[in-house]
């Protein structure tokens, strides 16, 4: 009994379909009520009780087999129906691709940083571009006569030699937003503050009147150099690697006492070289002075980087004006 | 700032090569910023023996020389007239290098010159870079071993010169002696200062009268004379020094002043005591501008109020910026008169800036010198002149002195010290530290010290300050990790912040690429965009194309386009978030300046390009309105904004009555001004004013879906053509209830049929209620009411 249904299986699976009315014959022979699988059920009767479990078993199998051929058969014969193809129905036809948005480059490179910083704790301030001397520099411990001051360094808006009324300049950095938080808010204060900033530079390759930063403020009651410094090296190791060479040097800015600055060791086709990457400092006491927090209890640190630089190093773009073009050429490298 | 490592050397014992030293300064805050080698190793470089010279067979002016080099005897060709039989002479061998003054390198190699052969070349002081004589080669002792290597023989070594960039804040380190101070301080090495304390002498100079009229801006003035000089060229050790750091040398007097400069830091002027007219000398400032011949041979215009050295006849230097050419040291000069003063730092910048000339001089004046050096200073100098120039120092001096400088005290816990760098520094480090950058250090108290501060810190005066030096010489990279970390709960981010991620993610998320442009224009392009009385313009503009700041983002994408179209682009769409300025009766921020955050979105060009399957089609202004509204939709506005037709080219959106957004089509006089023949479209939106409008709470609640399918009613108006669609619209939401759910165009039609100047327009309703499927008879009161509304309004007629 078993070899008569396994011949029958050897029938089925050497049969072929390739047209309709094979496709009948196919079903008539085998499929129909007086076909070879309905009278091979029929034997059902005279197989003995021990072995009716598995001959069923096996029956079953050849009866799915020829049903399964004949729909696959069925259905491939369905998909080669001949459809009347026209000249723009080929598939092969070329498309423009979807446009789609994106951000700019120094956005990421912001985004990025302003993630690194979220991960740690800060929030994020934001402030104006047009300041007045007091939050862009007589808070930040700027005396009278710094060359900052300079006309040839600052654009100013407002210049008045009347002591009631400020200048006005367009700021230099972003830190008018420390002061302007260190007055909104009591300790601890932990925020960055990006944005853009200006200064009085022809327009070349390396140099630009504009440009963006991101500067970090944390005010609380025993913020110490060592932290500040922690706090950098998890920057630093957060952006640009987890084995990222780095060392600190002291340097000076009139608004941080101690201050210093940062280099990571950068690669490149010479070997490599220090690229100094942000400064920092503890907040000066005449700035704590300066927005009525007492710096005899509180101490805090600040540090700046430059977003343009970071995103021209990340990118290896190597002409700062390439970021203020908009060539739609440029801006489509960047992904999302 | 340059520093010779060699004349580093001469303060300080290291076993430092240059480039650990460099390591060391920089993290001291001296920051190296390049390190260059001078000189050479002479490597390959032999004293020879000259055994014969013959001349050349085919060369007049070549010669041909047998030298001995101890291991070989070699022929060498030499051009060199002076080349003599027995000489000992530097010789080049095979391989080695000589460096070429155009920073190349020259390697010597075997040669055929005319026809004979040369193995090494015998070198004159100039080939070898140890001097200017170029007459002849450079003949040796003659007591030489020959073969012995050269650099032996002579006492130069090759230097290394680290330029460091100096911050503002460290005037005392300007010099050689200052860096030493520093080097010493960290390897606790001992400076070597050959500055010693100067016993004033008793009576002042009798040969020259100095009067101080401005002692406002000058300190101090000290006067020596040195007279019997004799003015050469400087012995070669001073020339080196000079040479090393860039400066050229000029002669024994001029050399002398430049060398205590940049040893110690002290500027002096040397003046020919013979032509100091009246043997006067006030210092003063003119409250007019002066005219006045510098050294350079520049006449320039100096400013009032600028101090001036005086003889009796008038200015002959500005004072401390640099001398004047009446009465510079000449050849002929036999008595020099030594000036060494302090003006006043404020003063000399002002005066520096003015006449736009910095010298090594105004450079460390401006920066604040120290008030106590005058004296020593000008001593060292004129000891050093009588000794080159085997003159005779004065044994009298002058030093006016009406303004003296207070030392200061200041104190310093060292709890704090470790409070504020996060250390755990000992009280003798700190004190030890201090000591070594020759603070004077007592302990008062257990927890205080006592520092006095050197007259060369100025920068110091406060803890603080002491707590940097503490900390630089401890070196930063050595102060632990915390331990701890400073956690606490972060505060939840600011609204503002989270609305502007939205609006910029949601500005991508509408397929738009995001552009940064200028905040700055030009006056031109401004006045395309907003009244003049609106500008604000900076007073000190980097260029004329960027004076005014951008009262709207529109220029920087028009700008944008035009770079693109000139470069074959055909499809921008493009956004941008940034401020906008305008003049203000009140301000944002500061008063009269309004300072608002806005988004652009600009189209321009094509959104579908020809191509097989169809025309190209440009943008439209609706395709930015429906952009416009998406956004609105999204940020949960869309039903609270209103719409108010400015023109047939401008639509404004309104929140509140207040403008929120205007979307334009941009008119032709514009895109002329921007050099812009395609057509665009912006639509400029307020953030900072959606923002303010208190709606940015994001807070969802799930509003329930009607399970029921919509109603939807077809109806076409004809009204007159001035009739605005949005006016229609507007009116149709009032007539109805909230079932009503939108309002559709779908077709706008005009033909002679309708009569001249009307127009038809076909609205579809799509009604809707949450409870139950609606039928024609739950909306025909409601379609009944709109078309009695607009007919009475717009005398709107209903088209069958």
């Amino acid at each position: 009994m078993i070899d008569k249904i396994e011949g029958l299986k050897k029938e089925i699976q050497n049969s072929t379909i390739t047209n309709e009315d094979e496709l009948e014959q196919f079903r008539l022979t085998f499929l129909s009520r007086n076909g070879k699988v309905q009278s091979m059920f029929g034997l059902m009767g005279k197989v003995p009780n021990e072995e009716k479990a598995a001959v069923g078993k096996a029956m079953n199998e050849v009866k799915n087999l020829a049903q399964s051929t004949f729909d696959e058969a069925k259905k491939a014969l369905e998909n080669t129906e001949e459809k009347v193809f026209g000249a723009s129905d080929d598939i092969s036809l070329p498309v423009q691709p979807t446009y789609t948005g994106s951000f700019h480059p120094l956005t990421q490179a912001l985004n990025e940083i302003k993630q690194i910083f979220l991960r740690l704790g800060f929030n994020i301030a934001d402030g104006p571009e047009l300041e007045d001397d007091f939050h862009n520099f007589t808070a930040l411990n700027f005396p009278p006569d710094h060359p900052a001051r300079d006309m040839q360094d600052t654009f100013f808006v407002r210049k008045s030699d009347n002591e009631s009324e400020q200048d006005y300049v367009l700021r230099t950095h972003t830190s008018p937003v420390q002061i302007r938080l260190m007055k909104d808010q009591k300790p601890p204060i932990r925020s960055i503050m990006p944005g853009r900033v200006y200064r009085n530079e022809a327009v070349t390759a390396k140099s630009y009147f504009q440009f963006n930063q991101v500067e970090g403020l944390y005010i609380d009651e025993h913020v110490t150099l060592g932290e500040l410094i922690e706090t950098l090296v998890m920057f630093a190791k957060l952006m640009y690697g987890s084995d990222v060479k780095y060392k600190v040097r002291p340097s000076y800015f009139p608004f941080t006492e101690p201050s210093l600055e940062m280099d990571i060791w950068w690669e490149n086709e010479k070997g490599g070289q220090w690229l100094e990457i942000l400064g920092a400092g503890m907040v000066d006491p005449n700035v704590l002075d300066a927005v009525n927090v007492d710096s005899e209890k509180y101490t805090g640190f600040a540090f700046g980087m430059g977003v343009d630089r970071i995103a021209l190093l990340r990118y290896g773009i190597d002409d700062i004006r390439t970021l203020y073009e908009n060539d739609i050429r440029f801006l489509r490298q960047f992904k999302s | 700032m340059k520093i010779s490592t060699n004349w580093l050397r001469e303060y300080i014992e290291t076993p430092l090569d240059a480039d650990e030293i460099a390591d060391k300064l920089t993290l001291l805050g001296l920051e190296v910023e390049g390190i260059e080698k001078i000189g050479s190793d002479y490597e390959g470089i032999v004293v020879g023996e000259i055994l014969g010279v013959k001349a050349h067979p085919n060369a007049d002016r070549l010669q041909l020389c047998e030298v001995h080099l101890g291991n070989e005897q070699v022929q060498i060709v030499c051009g060199a007239k002076n080349v003599a039989k027995g000489q000992k002479v530097p010789v080049a061998v095979v391989g080695a290098t000589l460096p070429l003054p155009d920073g190349d390198e020259l390697t010597i190699r075997k040669a055929k010159l005319r026809g004979e052969k040369s193995e090494g070349m015998i070198c004159s002081e100039v080939e070898l870079g140890i001097g200017d004589d170029n007459s002849g080669i450079m003949v040796l002792d003659e007591s030489l071993k020959t073969g012995s290597p050269f650099k032996e023989t002579i006492n130069t070594k090759p230097d290394y010169i680290l330029e460091i960039g100096l911050t503002p804040n460290r005037p005392d380190a300007a010099c050689h002696i200052g860096v030493a101070r520093d080097l010493a301080a960290v390897i606790e090495g001992e400076l070597k200062n050959p500055y010693q304390e100067v016993e004033k002498s008793a009576e002042d100079l009798s040969f020259i009268n100095v009067n101080i009229e401005d002692t406002e801006k000058c300190h101090r003035y000290v006067g020596m004379m040195v007279n019997e000089v004799t003015v050469s060229e400087s012995p070669e050790w001073l020339k080196t020094r000079l040479k090393s750091i860039g400066l050229r040398p000029v002669n024994n007097i001029v050399d002398v002043t430049n060398f205590v400069l940049h040893e110690i830091g002290q500027p002096l002027h040397a003046f020919d005591y013979a032509k100091i007219a009246s043997k006067k000398i006030n210092v003063k400032s003119f409250d007019k501008e002066v005219t006045f011949k510098t050294l350079d041979d520049v006449d320039r215009k100096v400013p009032a109020n600028t101090l001036f050295i005086c003889d009796g006849d008038g200015p002959v230097a500005v004072a401390g910026v640099m001398g004047g050419k009446s009465s510079e040291v000449s050849d002929e000069t036999k008595t020099v008169f030594i000036e060494s003063a302090y003006f006043d730092p404020t003063s000399v910048r002002k005066a520096s800036k003015a006449l736009t000339l910095q010298t090594d001089s105004s450079y460390r004046f401006e920066r604040g010198i120290d008030p106590t050096l005058q004296l020593r200073a000008a001593k060292r100098a004129a000891d050093l002149i009588a000794e080159l120039s085997g003159g005779k120092v004065v044994a009298q001096q002058t030093d006016e002195h009406p303004v003296k400088t207070d030392q200061k005290t200041v104190s310093l816990r060292p709890s704090r010290v470790n409070h504020l760098l996060g250390t755990d520094l000992g009280k003798e480090e700190i004190s030890g530290i201090l000591t070594r950058l020759e603070f004077g250090v007592t302990s008062k108290s257990e927890d205080e010290l006592t520092c006095i501060v050197p007259y060369f810190r100025p920068d110091v005066s406060r803890e603080v300050d002491l707590i940097e030096e503490v900390g630089r010489v401890f070196d930063y990279n050595n102060i632990p990790t915390p331990k701890t970390s400073p956690f606490f709960t972060p505060e939840t981010l600011s609204e503002w912040e989270v609305y502007n991620e939205r609006v910029r993610t949601l500005a991508k998320s509408l397929s738009y690429k995001e552009i940064t442009t200028n905040s700055l224009l030009s006056k031109k392009e401004a006045s395309l965009l907003a009244d003049e009385n609106l500008h604000i313009d900076t007073l000190n503009p980097v260029s004329q194309e960027n004076t005014t700041l951008r009262t709207h983002l529109l220029a920087g994408f028009l700008k944008a386009a035009r770079y693109n179209f000139n470069r074959n682009a055909k499809q921008l769409r493009f956004f941008e978030l940034g401020h906008v300025f305008q003049q203000d009766k009140k301000g944002t921020w500061i008063d009269g300046v309004k300072e608002h955050s806005n988004l652009l979105f600009g189209l321009s060009g094509y959104k579908k390009f020809e191509s097989w399957d169809g025309k190209p089609e440009p943008f439209s202004i609706f395709d930015l309105k429906a952009d416009v509204e998406a956004f609105f939709r999204e940020l949960n506005v869309h039903d609270k904004v209103e719409q108010v037709v400015q023109s047939n080219y401008e639509l404004e959106y309104q929140l509140d009555g207040n403008s929120v957004a205007i979307i334009k089509m941009i008119d032709d006089s514009t895109l002329k001004g921007f050099d812009l023949e395609e057509e665009a479209f912006t639509a400029e939106i307020d953030i900072t004013a959606l923002y303010n409008a208190g709606l940015a709470n994001r807070d969802t609640e799930y509003q329930k879906v009607s399970k029921y399918p919509s109603f939807e009613f077809d109806a076409a108006f004809i009204v007159d053509s001035e009739v605005r669609a949005g006016d229609l619209s507007k009116e149709i939401r009032r007539s109805a209830d909230e079932t009503l759910v939108s309002v559709d165009v779908f077709d706008v039609y005009e033909g002679k049929n309708l009569g001249s100047n009307k127009k038809s327009i076909a609205f579809r309703l799509s009604f809707l209620d949450s409870n139950k499927t609606l039928t024609i008879k739950d909306v025909e009161p409601m379609v009944k009411k709109i078309v009695q509304a607009l007919e009475s309004k717009f005398e709107a007629k209903l088209r069958s």
